[in-house]
This record gives structure tokens, sequence and C-alpha cells, in this order.
């Protein structure tokens, strides 16, 4: 496979997992919005995904309307959706005759439905989580879509690797800045809708109480979301996806290549196999995530070195 | 037979040859079958099928991207749902001419790389070939395979009022719009069901086919499974779509300059699992960006060394480099003194006569008759840059003839051809628009191939003679009857 048409499946992949992050991330936020007394603030959504610096998320932090604008169909923002649709679309159109004409299709219509003058009015207007569940689902058809057609090789390797890569970068930041919070107003510590929140955001309220009856405790949702093995926004769980989907790529590999990475994504996973909500306290969590973010970021750049010839 | 109402309102352009409306004011036989289908069809069942068609271009991505103001707009190559219907005899003869001109032109192309006989027996005068930007002295003495240098062509065909066929312009660089043959083909199957086989219209999916045959024929390594891969420049280009169609139905690889590299003189591609060597470049990049080290030193789209290789043997390229200086409008005019003078034979298609400017009796004769005129850039393409003398001011033509006294050289003057017409939908009725027809031809180790059909291009705008898709054009399936 082309190095350029590997890159290519990564960043489409990548683009759209954090699609689906935000838009969910965003939807909770709005819907919880509406939902207190006090006045609520965007500001850890903004910094998780729109790397906005401080003054701009001052002047957006407490306006509903224009976090969604910003977000949603901010032509100015680097990470809008409209933004990363666009360059998700513009990779899979660079290796349009290597993905099936479905999957091609349907990842145009998010596009064309995201680009359409019709959902800024909306979501200036109307009722946005309508909005929000119209683009979720554009997400969920392509993942449908792809599970279905995606021919079971080299390419839906890449596309794996990127996808999980996202997730679990994602799931990083968040814990990390909504952790970070609470060292800063140790309040929220006690704060249920605080905790049921971001656990809704990323899928995994249910889970939680299935999972442990004693309420909310910043440990068992450190729990959950670092190590829980059947929780599919786990960080655990994207970097065993990660590792599973590049073994794939070993009888396709240059054997150099293959053993650099291998042993790069091995010695993460077995950081978090063994590592337990103690041992993360005992390190201290923001450690403990920095340098989490900072292996994965690497498998990032070694995939570029070795496999995308981008070095 | 129940005339329709379609057909009834229908007012051909008086002095045009129209392609369904024939002179006893009667549908001509082969739109016969069309024209009965359409009536039973309500005005609004067509409307639906007008927007059946634009859906399925916008939903496959069928678009060209338009950049204005650092936004790109996505927009369909506008598409009539009525085709054009060509006769067998017609057929036949077209692709006869297609086929004697091409040869011709591909021997002109081998003459003037090696012995030049064309030009020391003075048929074509030696000042035209070398004042020619096309003309690369980077193919002198180069020995290409099967000295075929147009393995594909898209030859412009038009008619005159009387129907007579004249050719308009030869392109033998990288000629583009085979995928809208391919498209519309398959667009027309869903809007008109069961039309084409009971109207007897023969089959145009063979071209990918036949293409990768020829191209397999080219490789320079005799071995079971050789590389060849279509070079685009890649997804900003306007017929990005197209590129990616060809390399789907081929099943070939589809490169961008970044993934190739040449390394000892050969050219390979940047894979997962290392370098792999390519044999055989389909590409649609033009000469002047292929190689920065040859060309132009600032191309971004080409690969640096890719000309020695090329050289060398160890690459063979479609079409080949430097075809430009065949399909240059001032050597246009000598197309059928070569056809005479390589094959002895008489032209069967017919060039629109053709002045040029760089002589000053032909020059004073365009400019006293400019308002009968049609005058274009001789490497001029895509309808930019000429001059419809019929419809332009008087501001218009002073400031066009400065415009040429700098260089005359690079213009030429036509009279106006009238272009034939073919029914639009356009409304809710059926009004004549003007069209041309460019049919695709395969030059291969087997002789010219020309799948039967081809691209018509229509002017969409009610009285405009221009039909390249800048200038307000759009296109129609293009019936090849059996």
């Amino acid at each position: 496979m082309l190095s350029r048409v590997a890159a290519s499946f990564y960043w489409l992949s990548r683009y759209i997992e954090r699609s689906d992050g935000m838009l969910r991330m965003l939807k909770i936020n709005y819907a919880s919005s509406q939902d207190t007394i006090q006045e609520f603030t965007w500001a850890p959504v903004i910094r998780i995904f729109a790397g906005s610096g401080d003054e701009e998320t001052e002047r957006l932090e407490n306006d509903s309307r224009a976090v969604l604008k910003h977000m949603v169909t901010g032509k100015e923002n680097p990470n809008s959706i409209i933004n990363i649709i666009t360059l998700s679309r513009e990779n899979a159109r660079g290796v349009q005759e290597h993905i099936p004409k479905d999957l091609w299709q349907c990842l145009n219509e998010y596009y064309h439905t995201v680009k359409d003058p019709k959902i800024e009015k909306s979501l200036q207007r109307e009722d946005p989580i309508g909005v929000l569940d119209v683009l979720i689902k554009q997400v969920m058809l392509y993942y449908g879509t792809a599970e279905i057609t995606m021919e079971r090789g080299e390419g839906r390797s890449f596309m794996n690797i990127g996808k999980y890569l996202e997730r679990a970068i994602q799931s990083v930041d968040i814990l990390d800045i909504k952790f970070g919070s609470v060292s800063d107003n140790p309040d929220l510590l006690t704060d249920t809708s605080y905790w049921k929140h971001l656990l809704q955001s990323i899928g995994g309220y249910e889970l939680y109480l299935k999972t442990y009856r004693e309420g909310f405790e910043a440990g068992n949702i450190l729990e959950q979301v670092v190590l829980n093995n059947d929780f599919p926004r786990s960080v655990i769980y994207s970097v065993n996806n990660i590792q599973r989907y590049f073994d794939r790529l070993k009888n396709n590999s240059n054997m150099d290549d293959f053993r650099e990475l291998s042993f790069q994504i091995g010695r993460l996973q077995s950081k978090i196999k063994y590592s337990s909500v103690k041992s993360i306290e005992q390190d201290g969590l923001h450690q403990y995530l920095t340098q989490i973010r900072k292996d994965l970021y690497g498998i990032g750049n070694a995939l570029n070195e070795h496999y995308f010839a981008n070095s | 037979m129940q005339e329709s109402g379609y057909f009834d309102k229908y007012s051909p352009i008086s002095g045009v040859w129209d392609e369904m409306y024939g002179a006893d004011a009667n549908v001509r036989d082969h739109y016969r079958k069309v024209i009965e289908y359409i009536s039973g069809e309500s005005a609004d069942d067509l409307n639906k099928k007008e927007e059946l068609a634009k859906r399925l271009f916008m939903s496959q991505g069928i678009t060209f991207t338009v950049y204005n103001s650092g936004e790109g707009i996505e927009k369909i190559f506008p598409f009539d749902i009525i085709p054009r219907i060509i006769t067998a005899d017609e057929w036949t003869f077209v692709e006869r001419g297609i086929k004697q001109r091409l040869t011709a032109l591909n021997l002109f192309l081998k003459d003037v790389y090696h012995n030049q006989f064309i030009i020391k027996d003075g048929i074509v005068p030696i000042d035209i070939i070398y004042s020619c930007p096309h003309f690369l002295r980077e193919m002198y003495q180069l020995q290409v395979p099967y000295d075929i240098y147009v393995h594909i062509s898209g030859i412009d065909i038009i008619r005159d009022y009387d129907g007579t066929f004249y050719v308009l312009e030869d392109n033998l660089r990288t000629p583009s719009g085979v995928s809208y043959m391919l498209e519309n083909r398959e667009i027309t199957k869903r809007l008109f069901p069961d039309l084409l086989p009971q109207c007897g219209v023969r089959s145009v999916t063979e071209y990918p086919t036949i293409l990768y045959k020829n191209l397999l024929a080219l490789s320079p390594r005799q071995i079971p499974n050789p590389t060849i891969v279509l070079l685009s420049p890649g997804i900003y280009n306007s017929a990005y779509f197209e590129h990616t169609t060809l390399a789907r139905l081929m099943g070939v690889e589809l490169v961008e300059g970044r993934d190739l590299v040449v390394n000892n003189h050969k050219v390979f591609m940047k894979t997962t699992t290392g370098l792999q060597q390519v044999d055989v470049i389909y590409r649609r990049v033009d000469d002047e960006y292929l190689d920065p080290l040859v060309f132009n030193p600032s191309s971004m789209l080409g690969v640096a060394g890719i000309m020695g290789a090329y050289r060398k043997g160890n690459v063979a390229i479609v079409n080949a480099i430097g075809t430009g200086v065949a399909d240059d409008k001032a050597v246009y005019v000598y197309v059928p003194d070569m056809i005479r003078y390589y094959l002895n034979e008489e032209p069967i298609l017919k060039n629109v006569p053709t002045h040029q400017l760089g002589n000053a009796d032909e020059r004073a004769h365009v400019f006293e008759n400019i308002n009968k005129m049609v005058i274009k850039k001789t490497n001029g393409s895509g309808g930019y840059g000429m001059l419809m003398g019929h419809a332009a001011s008087e501001q218009e033509i002073e400031e066009y003839k400065i415009e040429v006294m700098k260089d005359p050289r690079n213009f030429i003057g036509q009279p106006t051809i009238s272009l034939s017409s073919a029914p639009c939908y356009m409304q809710g009725e059926l009004q004549p628009r003007r069209i041309d027809l460019r049919p695709y031809a395969l030059y291969g180790p087997d002789g010219i191939e020309i799948v039967p059909g081809g691209l018509t291009r229509v002017a969409l705008k009610e009285g405009s003679l221009v039909v390249n898709s800048s200038q307000g054009g759009g296109s129609k399936d293009t019936w090849v009857l059996a």
C-alpha cells in the first residue's frame, strides 16, 4: 500500500472519531447548561477540543450558542466539526479508489450535511440537540457502513489504529481537564451532576451504574475510564485495539519498522495494564496522564516515520 | 406515429443542422423512439428525472470544486437528460476519419522528433514547429515503445449547417472528460429504464478494459504483474474525480508526484513496505510540470528525474511527452497535408478553414471580416482567451487586436462555424442548443480502437456557441446506434 494512502486512511478516521467525541460532548454539555441555576461554564470543553487561548475561552465560556457556533460551524476554528470533516473528506477523496463507494458516499453526505447553511441557522435559533443528533447519526452511519463494507485488509487496520489512537487521546484529555478542575475547586468532588455529565458525555453512565453501587466516586470513575477492559472509551480498551490492529499489519510490514512500533505499543499497553487506581493516585494523576499522552503521541510519530514516509 | 407535445412545440434554429429535427419538419428516424418515450412522460416526470440526475451526481461526488474566496464550492457539471443520438452510418464515417487522422498525427510526431522529413520536404514550415512551446528538444531521437506517442486522444468534432463533420481541434496531450462519457451512461440507465436496449445503443463500458490492456503492453520489464499507476496532480485538480474513476475501473494505483521517487534512473513508489518499482505511468500531469529538473523547476506536481528514467526506457509514460506540438492550433492547419504526405490518402474528416495570423495577408483578411471570425490562441484550451467576432463589442475587438499584434504567431482565425443543435430539456419543454462531440480514441500495439460514444458537450445558454464547461457548457449522454 502507498504510504500516502495509509496516512490518508489513518487521518480520515482520526477526524471522524474526533467529531464523534466532540458532538457527544457538546450535546451533554448543552443539556446540562439547561439544567443548572449557577452560571454554566464551557471552559473545559473549549480547552479539550478547540485548543483555544485564555482570551478566547473567556470570551466564549458562558455563551452556549456562541460556543456551539464556534465548535460546529466555526470556519476560523481549525478544530470545528466543519473543518475536520472537510479534512476527513479530503483524505477520503485522496483514497477514493481504495474505499467502498458506499463509504465514500456516506462521508460525502456527512460533509454536505455539515455544510448546509440550515445547520448553522438551526444551531442559533432552534433546538441545538436536534441538530447535534442529526450529525451524530451521520457518524453512526459512517461507522455502520465501514463495519459492513470495508475490506478486512491493510487499509482498515490503519483506519482502526487512527480511530483508537484518537479515542485514547480524547479520553486522556477529558480526564486530565475534568480532574484538573476538581483539584482547583474541591467542591466539585461531591457534585453528583458533575460526574454524571462527565460519564454521559463519553457514553459510560449506564455501565457505571451497573458496576458501582455506591454513587459517584472519583476513584471509581478513574478506574472505569482508564482501566476497564470492557468500556469502549477507556484508555486500556483503545490501546488494546491499537495493538490488535497493528498486529495485523505484520505480514505487510518491513520487519524493522514493525518491531519498533510493536515495542512502543506493547510498552504502553503494559504500563496501563499493570496500574491500579491506587498506584495512579500515588504517582499523581496528572503526571500519569501526561506520560500516557506522550506515549500515544510517540506512537503517532513513529507511524509517521516508519509507515507514512514522512520522516 | 403519435406526435408529442414536446416535439410540436420544438422550434429549431434556422440555418442550423438539428440532430433531431429533419428537413421535412419531422423527427429523424433515429430520434423517434426517444421522442415517443418522453411523450409518455409529463413535464413533472421529466423534472423528477432531472432532479434524480442531479442528486446522483452530487451524492456520488461527481463534482468539481470551484475555489472562491478560500472556500471550496462543489459544483456538478450540468447534465441534460435528453441523449444525443448518432446513427451507425454517421459513426462509421467519424470512426474512419479519426483513425486516419490519428495515424497521420502519430507518424508526424515520430517524424518531427527524428528525421524531420516533413520539414525537409517543405510540407510544414520549420518556424511553425520550432516556435511551438510544446515542441520539446528533450524528446529528440528518443525511441518510444511501438512508436506510439498518442495513446489517448479526444478529437473534437462539430457539424456545420449542412451536417458535414469537421474537426475543430485535436486534443493529444491529456484529454479529459471520458469519465463523463461513462457516468452519463450510468445515469441514463437509471433515468430511462429499458430504453437503451430498445433503441439498440452500443455499450461504452469497454473503455477502461481496452486502456488497461494497452498500458499493460507497454511495460518495459517483461514480468507477470508490472506496476501501472495513474499520476494525478491531486485532489485539488478539477478532473480529480475522473482520475479516481479511471484508477478504480482499471484497478491501478492512483499516485501523486510526492508518492514517487527516482533512483538510479528507475521510478519507484513509496509504500508501507518500502519502495516498489513502477513500470507504466498514465499521467494526467502536463509535460511542463512532469519533471522539475528538466521543465518547470518550481513544479511540485512532478517527479525529479523522471525524464531521465523515461529516456533510459525504464518507464513508459502515457501519453508520450511532447505530443503538444501536434495539437498546436498553428500546426492544425497542416494536418490534411500530413494525411496526404504520410498516408497518400485524402482526408476523410475536414478541417475548419483556418488563417494563421502570423501571416500578414491572412491577418488582414481576418481583421477585415472580424465579425464572421473566431480568433483563438494556438496553445489555449478550455475556451479561455478567444474572441467570438459576431458577439464582441468594438472595444473588445480593438483590445484583442492589440493583444494579437504582440505575437501574431500565437493566434489563428477561423470563420464562425454554426455548430449543429440538439434538443435539450429546459423548463418543461425541448429547446435546441448547440453541441459538439469528443470521441475517445485509444492507440495501442493492436491498433486504434474507439469506443462507440464519447462526450457530447452542449452550450446550455441560449444562442451560445461555446460548449466549454468553464463557459456555461454542460454534457449529454451520447448514443451510437448499432
